[in-house]
């Protein structure tokens, strides 16, 4: 929708500026950047920094961590099943490996272990595909061009970007197999953009020293997703697919081994048992549990599922102290709300403003600096703009750019921006955007090692349900590379590992069992089931209509 | 001088030895051939039931191309789309009421009434080259090749939109002769090729080839030179199933008017794509050392 | 459809002084706050997605919805994601539709048009009717984008149906029955891997890291203290941004 009178309103205090701060920004009279104190203090107000955010888990493998509530909250909850009622002598299905997850880590695994000769089956919440690996837009890095690049300084641009907490073996692989991955998509019909020679094209992307941001146009996840899926459609005959269908429990066996999952079928509501040799994570990120209220990029799936049920089989988590938010996603128009707006506006010139017209940061900060500035403008000096679902954000002025840069440049450089505001019926060459900080990537994750192993036997990681490879902080470009990379490591290694597997014993969900018992000791007192496997958006003028009170037939 | 193409979806794919070769002689005429940027599969057929307007939806959006390009005159090398797009064409000047309906279903595309010319590219070498500018450039004359011109049906019929009367054929033989080559007529010069009975009813279309090739053989001539790849088809690719059943039977090697004429304008075979012919046509063309020449 | 039930509704205001719309969900009148998407309408009605929702971004393709207006014969489409509702707006979602797909071995093949159509005979019923290019809410010229593979130009059916996001709406209205989705991923995958000209440099060094031309200098670096590193990180030479694509750094120790 356009914007109603009253934002029509406050976009003039901006329109009155906008000369003096162009004619500042064409003699280089910019906001100063803030020194590494001023930095710091505000820092305080990113959400990664505010103590009242988190707390620590009382129970698991990584009592005593502090994280955010709400993931908190999914791991101090109790299992969607009584164990006591799941009959593990019927199994449902049996295979070598098990993919939980069909977004790019869980498609590039099963690939894999399947040309190592595995049976594999794929369960996936929504469809096949519905995965942020389909949202990336900007591009895979890779050193490939080794006249000015190589693997070495792709590990310290991540090394760097990570604050040099990275896992350095995790590291090592990233940027080791990074060059084959491309290679890898590309005999697989990835079409990335290239020059007439055939040489691939690359940029930049925040903190990185060399051009390795290997892109498909402005969809390169979109395109790397629907290739690697049709090509896993091509091996049906061995890679067999359940939709509708997450995974809501590990299964164990007697030795302490993983030896499957319970698959919970959103449609039917049944449970089946899936008894694998080897069971590969691929589940993804935690947008949608909305950390701190924040709006999010990410898909409708991303709710953590994977950490919480590994969690519960015994693995550690790391790295969840730190959740990366886009300091500029759509605050409004509502239907567009979470979507990320590059930084490539700010890089070329976009001023953020307040509600009185003012620039109250430069817009080349670090991207958690930016994103703090624009919520200690919005929260504690109440100079935040506020959009008609009551929300607030303030003003990212994208006019400047055609004033900078000459006329038509917002609507050339910026295609698919302009085009999804223009069909809001807003023109944001003349009007500026509304925007606010949005959850984007959720750094941390289950703990693995550089074969995607983890401490319990049979089961792998891979992709953004894993914590280690960017440290505190991932760099643009090296998530898509690292759904990829460690995919098709967690991939092989299960496929092995099933190889060398021959008795499965007994299985179990003592591990749920105890779980129980361990919140009832943490005198965790709840009604909280996880995983939480989908959003509730429901509105309370509907909950409170919503009376029944015990679901019997066909009124659940 | 430039002029809208269309090649149709055989001369990009299956056909590339009528398409390349016909661009390539144009060119050295002097006329650039220049691919409409935009356009569908004409529909392949005509279809003559009365209320199949649908499958005028395509030949009439490739004329709407052609408009949209601001031109008024398109040139089709293939037969049958020429027939497919010139008949469409026909309809939509002619019958108000379908071009009405045709108009207001594609309300997505601007109204057609027929504005557009379509120039089967035989006419055009005539009419627009003519026969005396294309004499002067020939490099390499077909000396001593005798050709048999299989016209097949859809350059003549219906006559509405024949490129000349049928009782008085004169285009193919003007332009055989105008390459250097010697005419010979033949009685199955406008029989059908049995058309798609060969792969729906293949005994009755290898039947209908023997006879062709046949008649062609009989009134002596080397060569049939065609204008349509279904045509060439029939009786170039399928020539083989013809010549197993029948022992009387010779090879006689089956060529695109426009390979003919690329060679005898000095193009060599490298703009002839000779490889998407049946077996023969090289060889034929080596050994009357057509291909050194130039 | 049940036209007397798609007659104007009249805008009110919700206690809250929110203006509000009609729509119908199937056929089943719901008042919705103007200016929600029709996703977020539909959870505001009180549906819970468990299909028909997916990236909530507008890429996924899980989303396609199909409505009319009142008193207006079109089929609209759109992303329920994306689209914002209109009073009257009579609409249903269409999460899934059966369609074709053939598997095919792509490193087995050639880049032969042939290979698609023998897999895809149904190409060649295309009647041009064009209602896939108007049915698709990614604005794709579908059938220009069929016309070229039938042309054989797969690069341009390519580049014509790149932004595909394959939600199914052009099968669903196809009359020569096709799957046109699925024909084009084929083609792309062939155009990506079999026509496009290969990238030398990224075979080089992909054989570079086989023969372990990087190994030291990793195993150097991964052995160093956190302070260390970051002298040799705060150190490392930047490619200027409007750098040439052969730009060459001055120092080449680690290349």
């Amino acid at each position: 929708m356009p914007y109603p009178q009253e934002l029509k309103e406050l976009i003039k205090v901006v329109e009155k500026t906008r000369s003096e701060r162009v004619t500042r920004k064409k003699k280089n009279e910019e906001v100063p950047f803030l020194s590494l104190e001023e930095r710091k203090k505000i820092l305080d107000y990113h959400p990664d920094f505010r103590e009242e955010g988190r707390r620590e888990i009382k129970v698991g493998p990584s009592k005593g961590y502090r994280i955010a509530h709400e993931m908190v909250d999914m791991l101090e909850a109790k299992s969607r099943v009584n164990p006591d009622l799941v009959d593990l002598s019927r199994v449902d299905y049996k295979t070598d490996v098990l993919v939980i997850g069909g977004g790019g880590a869980g498609t590039s695994a099963a690939l894999l272990a399947q040309e190592q000769g595995a049976k594999v089956i794929i369960a996936t919440k929504l469809r096949h595909g519905d995965a942020n690996t389909m949202m990336a837009e900007g591009g895979i890095q890779a050193a490939t061009k080794g006249w000015k690049d190589s693997p070495y300084y792709h590990y310290l641009d991540v090394m760097g970007g990570g604050h040099f907490k990275n896992i350095p073996d995790l590291v090592d692989t990233l940027v080791t197999e990074a060059p084959d991955v491309i290679l890898w998509l590309g005999k697989l019909g990835c079409n990335f953009s290239k020059f007439p020679d055939g040489t691939l094209k690359t940029l930049h992307g925040g903190g990185t020293c060399r051009k390795r941001m290997h892109y498909a146009a402005d969809i390169t996840g979109a395109e790397i997703m629907r290739t690697i899926r049709d090509e896993a459609r091509n091996r049906s005959q061995d890679i067999k697919v359940i939709e509708f269908s997450p995974a809501v429990e590990l299964i164990l066996n007697e030795n302490g081994e993983c030896a499957g999952a319970l698959l919970y079928n959103m449609e039917t509501e049944e449970y089946f048992i899936v008894k694998a040799k080897a069971v590969i994570m691929a589940t993804g990120g935690s947008g949608r549990l909305h950390i701190q209220n924040f709006m999010t990029t990410n898909h409708y799936g991303a709710t953590a599922d994977g950490i919480v049920i590994a969690y519960r089989a015994g693995v550690g988590i790391c790295f969840l102290h730190t959740v990366q938010y886009h300091p500029t996603g759509v605050v409004f128009p509502e239907q567009a709300e979470g979507i990320l707006i590059t930084e490539k506006f700010r890089g070329s010139g976009a001023n953020l403003i307040n509600i009185d017209g003012q620039q109250f940061v430069n817009e080349r900060e670090p991207r958690d600096v930016e994103s703090a500035a624009v919520i200690k403008e919005c929260v504690e000096k109440g100079r935040g703009v506020p959009t008609p679902t009551g929300k607030f954000g303030v003003w990212l002025d994208s006019p400047m750019i055609d004033t900078l840069s000459g006329e038509g440049t917002v609507e050339r450089e910026f295609p698919g921006k302009f085009i999804l505001y223009k069909r809001f019926g807003i023109d944001i060459s003349k009007e500026p955007m509304l925007i606010y900080p949005t959850l984007h990537y959720q750094n941390g994750g289950l703990e693995y090692k550089s074969k995607g192993e983890t401490t319990l036997p049979g089961l792998f990681v891979a992709g953004e349900a894993g914590g280690g490879v960017h440290g505190e902080n991932r760099l643009m470009g090296n998530s898509l590379l690292d759904i990829l990379v460690f995919g098709r490591i967690a991939g092989k290694n299960a496929a092995d590992y099933a190889k060398s597997r021959s008795d499965m014993g007994r299985l179990t969900l003592d591990h749920v069992r105890a779980y129980h018992k361990g919140l009832e000791e943490a005198d965790i007192q709840t009604d909280r089931v996880s995983p939480m496997l989908l959003p509730d958006y429901t509105l309370p003028h509907v909950k409170e209509r919503q009376l029944t009170s015990c679901y019997v037939g066909t009124l659940r | 001088m430039k002029i809208s193409y269309y090649p149709g979806c055989t001369l990009k794919t299956k056909a590339k030895n009528m398409d390349c070769p016909g661009v390539a002689a144009l060119n050295a005429l002097g006329v650039e051939l220049v691919e409409l940027p935009r356009w569908n599969c004409c529909g392949a057929v005509f279809s003559l039931a009365d209320d199949d307007l649908l499958h005028l939806l395509a030949p009439v959006r490739d004329l709407i191309r052609v408009v949209e390009q601001g031109d008024n005159k398109l040139v089709v090398a293939c037969s049958m789309c020429y027939n497919t797009l010139a008949r469409a064409n026909l309809l939509m000047r002619e019958n108000s009421e379908k071009r009405h309906t045709i108009n207001t279903f594609m309300e997505e595309e601007r109204d057609y009434n027929g504005e557009v010319e379509v120039v089967h590219l035989l006419s055009f070498l005539r009419d627009e080259i003519g026969w005396e500018k294309i004499r002067e450039s020939i490099k390499v004359p077909l000396r001593g090749l005798k050709i048999a011109p299989y016209y097949g049906c859809t350059l003549l019929r219906p006559q509405s939109v024949a490129i000349e009367p049928p009782e008085k054929r004169t285009l193919f033989k003007n332009l055989i002769e105008t390459m250097g080559a010697t005419v010979v007529d033949f009685p199955a010069s406008t029989d059908c090729c049995s058309s798609y009975q060969i792969l729906s009813n293949p005994d009755v279309g290898i039947e209908t080839v023997s006879k062709i090739l046949e008649s062609a053989e009989s009134w002596g001539a080397e060569a049939i030179v065609t204008s349509c790849p279904l045509c060439e088809y029939n009786l170039g690719k399928r020539q083989e199933d013809a010549l197993r059943k029948h022992d009387k039977l010779k090879a006689l090697p089956t060529f695109y008017f426009t390979q003919l004429l690329a060679i005898a304008l000095g193009l060599g075979a490298e703009v002839c794509n000779f490889e998407l012919n049946h077996n023969g046509v090289i060889r034929l063309m080596e050994s009357k050392k057509f291909l050194t020449a130039a | 459809m049940n036209t007397t039930d798609t007659t104007k509704g009249e805008s009110r205001e919700t206690t809250s002084g929110k203006e509000l719309v009609s729509i119908f969900v199937m056929g089943k009148k719901y008042e919705i706050p103007k200016n929600l998407t029709i996703m977020k309408a539909m959870e505001y009605a009180g549906y819970k997605y468990i299909r028909g929702c997916g990236c909530r971004g507008g890429i996924c393709g899980a989303c396609g919805t199909v409505y009319r207006k009142p008193g207006d014969y079109h089929i609209y489409v759109g992303l329920a994601c994306q689209t914002v509702v209109e009073d009257g707006m009579y609409l249903t979602q269409l999460p899934f539709f059966p369609a074709n797909r053939a598997t095919y071995n792509l490193e087995a093949m050639g880049s032969d048009p042939e290979e698609v159509y023998k897999k895809y005979p149904e190409l060649f019923r295309c009647v041009a009717c064009n209602a896939c290019t108007k049915v698709c809410p990614m604005d794709i010229s579908v059938m220009d984008y069929i016309s070229a593979i039938k042309q054989g130009d797969f690069e341009k059916a390519t580049e014509l149906s790149f932004d595909c996001i394959q939600c199914g709406l052009c099968t669903v209205r196809c009359m020569g029955e096709m799957s046109q989705y699925h024909i084009a991923q084929m083609v792309r995958r062939i155009t990506g891997s079999k026509i496009k000209p290969e990238s030398s440099h990224l075979k080089t060094m992909v054989d570079n890291i086989k023969t372990g031309r990087y190994t030291r200098a990793i195993t150097d670096i991964k052995s160093m203290s956190e302070d260390q590193l970051r002298k040799v990180y705060q150190a490392r030479e930047m490619e200027p941004s409007e750098a040439p694509e052969d730009w060459k750094p001055a120092d080449n120790t680690y290349l």
